[in-house]
């Protein structure tokens, strides 16, 4: 039983974090100044939900805390409080320490007792300036009515486990119940004993008769005679797993003997009514004819068993032939238990396991299957449902396109072969199309991971007594659910550098001529096929001065080193690199940034900088929308096929010779409509080929790509050949990173082809990374 | 049958004989996953001269090392019956190695191996087998580099 409480616990943990989310939101929205009822009542519900739950599971330090929280919130709700930012401010760190002993019930994570008495101490605070010293009274015996209603859904997603039990003991009544059986199974048979056996049909049930009345009939013929006494001997052997038990259906047979005094009419009469809808035999006893069919039954099975003769069936078989044949099966089925003492214990002792499993609604009890199942249920989604209808409706089409196909393919006249490649062609569309619509059921809103920055941001604020708004942008961005949770940590750093390095302290703010309380944008937003993430603060900017001395001190540059702007700003993801003069509790480890550009890398994604001293820093996250397919054109270039991603792609073109400029260092640029960019020959720069010759590039194609920052380089390629949606493999899970090379695919042929990393390229030829590419630094370079 | 022997005498182990030029080399069986015919390969950017380039098996990307480059030895000209052997090192690595042909398994006692190298070499040591001078591969190194040193950047 233990096991169905942890499932429900499990709910009931996932409901905390969305009501969590829902308190957050709510909290949000009163922090910006509206307070409307709405918001109100949905703040308390999730409080008041959570507590609810809590209590049903007894959770004791969840239940006490969030009563108090609830209590100041009911002042909220009815007026006594104004949503003042100070009050606001405590709730938001009364809901801090909520989710965290959520989290203390779910792992077993300690919180600190001072954290909940000093939030405790706060909202009771706002309690008793809510006024009302009855609001302390009432609000006890008033909030546990609805506690019930709340959690209405938890019992309700659980009602099958006890409805699943219920059959147990219902299917299995008639054995135990209403026959004595066994006590002397072994004594008998009794010369000239009566052996009926009887298998009723479903029609016998559906007719709404019940097995029951013939038994209770036979047993009424074995009471009729001084000293009868009736052996009733179930057959389970039909009866299936639990699971595949219908319930319409006849599974189990008898087989009764009853005393020589009983007559075969007599019995006959008792299925007189039924023998239509059941198969009956009725059998004398008779001597040493009869005892090998009692052998069968009620020995020992397995050696005689194989000994069955065709003539040991009895000569005064009552009714016609094929019922005996029905009656030999029962017994020959009836050979399975091989203790006759004790066939029902032996047969319902696997059966309740059964049912023990199936209504547990996991096959596995023991603790490990607990864990397992932990991990199951935490990747698990919730989809809208138009989405997964979109995607059937689509699977559908699939399906009539396949048949169409199908049905061209075996005409032969010239018109088919048209429509064939019209045929493929929706296909192809189809496929697109399910596959938008499974990523679209993989996508997320970032609003979870954002929220959650919002307590980051303040705990970061309380750390380094700073006072910090973070601002939410573009949360409902959809983003494929395992970014979404590989860009929780990285933006966790991110946030706290912001807090602690970026933003100044209050004086130093006031001084500057900047409002006291610091500013951070985290917004979200689809860029050009990826997803950009930006994160704004309106701090000092970085120092550059102060980063370069630290990088030449730390010995990540050599001191003489000439660098740019852009260079120094991307020092901050260099490893081992910290500005901090003191190693803060919260950031200044030196590993931070430079963890979380290898996260971003890891995703496919990249980091930019741009800082302006004295207005701010934001930090670039450009991510791919998906980490499964991109939309590729495939080229050749030094003898491979290679794949180069549509989204940085922004023009083809031949190449005319004049436009080509030739640098000091040996490098080329070419120009386009006036402006200069890199030129880079593809294979050359991937170490495929030699540098190609003039008369190699007079016959070549440029394709003019654009990293995130817009940076544009022209790439030389020999030919392009298609545009293709292609799936992302993994090169690094055998292999090694490829500078340049992004992943690898495969094309429709088996071949591998390489997927281009433009960025890498474009920054691998100017040798500098996310940088407006302009030519005359280029040249400068 | 292998585990048999392995239950018995642990250091009895089943091993693959193939050859490389006019070299025979041999490597645990339990590594093989499969042997494939030699197929065209996709050329790696920047990758060391002894790796053909890229595959796919079954929609696994891996890579082929030409063993004969890689062991500075001269391969058989034009030799029809070259293969793959698909190897799967100790930490789930797979690739595949580029052989001239595979001749046949040899019980190897692990105790016949004479060392020839320091540990951490890709030869892990010699062996007689019937009057033939058998070269024992590490393929742990071999995988390892392959994997492990990176393109300086």
């Amino acid at each position: 039983m233990s096991d169905d409480m942890d499932d429900i616990l499990q709910v009931f943990y996932q409901e905390c974090d969305e009501q969590l989310q829902e308190l957050e939101r709510g909290l949000a929205v009163l922090a910006d100044g509206e307070s409307g009822q709405e918001t109100i009542n949905a703040v308390f519900r999730a409080v008041h939900s959570i507590k609810g739950g809590a209590a049903s599971f007894g959770l004791d330090n969840l239940v006490r805390f969030a009563h108090v929280f609830e209590s100041s919130l009911d002042g909220l709700r009815s007026g006594r409080v104004v949503p003042t930012p100070d009050v606001v401010k405590t709730f938001l760190k009364a809901m801090d320490v909520l989710s965290d002993l959520v989290t203390e019930a779910r792992e077993g994570t300690p919180v600190d007792p001072a954290r909940i008495a000093e939030s405790q101490v706060e909202l009771e605070a706002i309690i008793s300036t809510g006024g009302a010293a009855s609001a302390q009274a009432d609000i006890i015996p008033q909030d546990f009515v609805p506690v019930p209603m709340d959690f209405e859904p938890v019992p309700m997603d659980f009602e099958p486990v006890p409805v699943a039990f219920e059959p147990v003991p219902v299917a299995f009544e008639p054995v135990p119940v209403d026959f004595d059986f066994g006590a002397d199974t072994q004594a008998e048979p009794a010369t000239g004993c009566l052996v009926v056996t009887f298998r009723p049909h479903d029609a016998l049930y559906e007719r709404g008769d019940d097995a029951r009345n013939m038994l209770n009939g036979l047993a009424d013929l074995a009471a009729g005679v001084p000293g009868g006494h009736m052996t009733t001997t179930c057959d389970f052997s039909a009866l299936p797993v639990f699971e595949a038990v219908d319930p319409l259906k006849s599974y189990l047979a008898w087989r009764v003997v009853l005393p020589p005094e009983v007559t075969e009419d007599s019995v006959t009469a008792v299925f007189d009514w039924v023998s239509d809808a059941c198969d009956v035999t009725t059998t004398r006893e008779d001597g040493a004819q009869a005892n090998p069919a009692a052998a069968l039954l009620d020995e020992e099975p397995h050696a005689q068993a194989p000994a069955v003769p065709a003539p040991t069936v009895p000569d005064n078989v009552v009714q016609d032939s094929a019922p005996v044949t029905a009656a030999r099966d029962v017994v020959a089925e009836h050979a399975h238990p091989t203790e006759p003492a004790s066939p029902v214990a032996s047969t319902a002792a696997p059966v309740s396991q059964d049912v023990h499993a199936a209504g547990g609604a996991h096959p596995h009890p023991a603790a490990a299957g607990g864990a397992a199942r932990k991990t199951e249920q935490q990747a698990s989604i919730r989809v809208d449902l138009h989405r997964i209808d979109g995607l059937m409706d689509l699977v559908g089409e699939l399906v009539i396109a396949q048949a169409a196909i199908e049905s061209l393919s075996r005409r032969t006249d010239p018109a088919a072969a048209q429509e064939l490649m019209q045929g493929i062609g929706s296909m192809q569309s189809l496929t697109r199309d399910i596959q938008d619509a499974v990523m679209a059921v993989r996508a997320q809103p970032v609003r979870g991971v954002f929220q959650r920055m919002q307590r980051v941001v303040r705990e970061a604020c309380s750390m380094t007594k700073k006072d910090v708004v973070l601002t939410l942008e573009g949360e409902d961005t959809e983003v494929d659910r395992t970014l979404v949770e590989k860009l929780t940590d990285p933006l966790t750093h991110m946030l706290r550098n912001a807090v602690d390095h970026g933003i100044e302290k209050v004086e130093d703010r006031l001084a500057a001529g900047k409002p006291a309380q610091g500013h951070i944008l985290l917004s979200a937003g689809h860029r050009s096929g990826r997803i950009l993430i930006t994160i704004k603060d309106d701090g000092a900017g970085i120092n550059r001065q102060r980063v370069l001395e630290t990088a030449i001190k730390r010995g990540i540059v050599a001191p003489d080193a000439q660098l740019t702007d852009d260079e120094i700003n991307n020092l901050i993801f260099a490893p081992g690199f910290s500005t901090a003069a003191t190693v803060s509790d919260l950031s200044g480890r030196g590993v931070g940034m430079d963890v979380v550009k290898q996260a971003i890398l890891s995703l496919g994604g990249r980091v930019a900088i741009q800082s302006v001293p004295g207005e701010g820093t934001t930090f670039s996250l450009s991510l791919p929308l998906t980490l499964a397919v991109l939309d590729g054109m495939l080229i050749a270039a030094g003898g491979s096929t290679m794949v180069i991603p549509i989204s940085s792609v922004v023009e083809a073109m031949m190449i005319d010779q004049r436009d080509v400029y030739v640098l000091p260092d040996g490098g080329n640029v070419i120009s386009i409509r006036g402006s200069c960019m890199p030129f880079i020959p593809l294979a050359a720069a991937l170490g495929l080929a030699q540098k190609p010759s003039d008369e190699d590039i007079r016959e070549a194609v440029i394709l003019v790509v654009e990293n995130e920052s817009g940076g544009r380089a022209a790439l030389v390629v020999d030919e392009i050949r298609d545009q293709t949606q292609v799936v992302i493999k993994s090169i690094e899970k055998n292999y090694r990173q490829i500078e340049g090379v992004s992943a690898a695919t495969i094309l429709g042929d088996g071949s591998v082809s390489l997927i281009l990393d433009v960025s890498a390229l474009i920054a691998a030829t100017v040798g500098r990374m996310d940088k407006a590419l302009d030519p005359r630094r280029g040249m400068a370079a | 049958m292998t585990e048999k022997t392995e239950g018995t005498d642990s250091r009895l182990v089943k091993m693959i004989v193939f050859a490389v030029g006019e070299q025979e080399y041999c490597i645990p069986i339990l590594s093989v996953r499969e042997i494939r015919g030699f197929e065209k390969t996709t050329a790696l950017p920047f990758a060391p001269h002894y790796v053909c380039g890229a595959i796919n098996l079954r929609g696994v990307i891996l890579t082929v090392i030409d063993l004969a480059v890689y062991l500075n030895i001269q391969p058989l000209a034009d030799n029809p019956r070259r293969v793959v052997i698909i190897v799967e090192s100790k930490n789930d690595t797979v690739c595949g190695l580029l052989v001239d042909r595979v001749i046949d398994m040899a019980d190897i006692d692990l105790g016949d191996i004479q060392s020839v190298s320091e540990e951490g070499g890709s030869l892990n040591g010699l062996v007689l087998v019937n009057q033939r001078m058998i070269g024992v591969l590490r393929l742990e190194t071999i995988v390892g580099q392959l994997v492990g040193d990176t393109v300086a950047e």
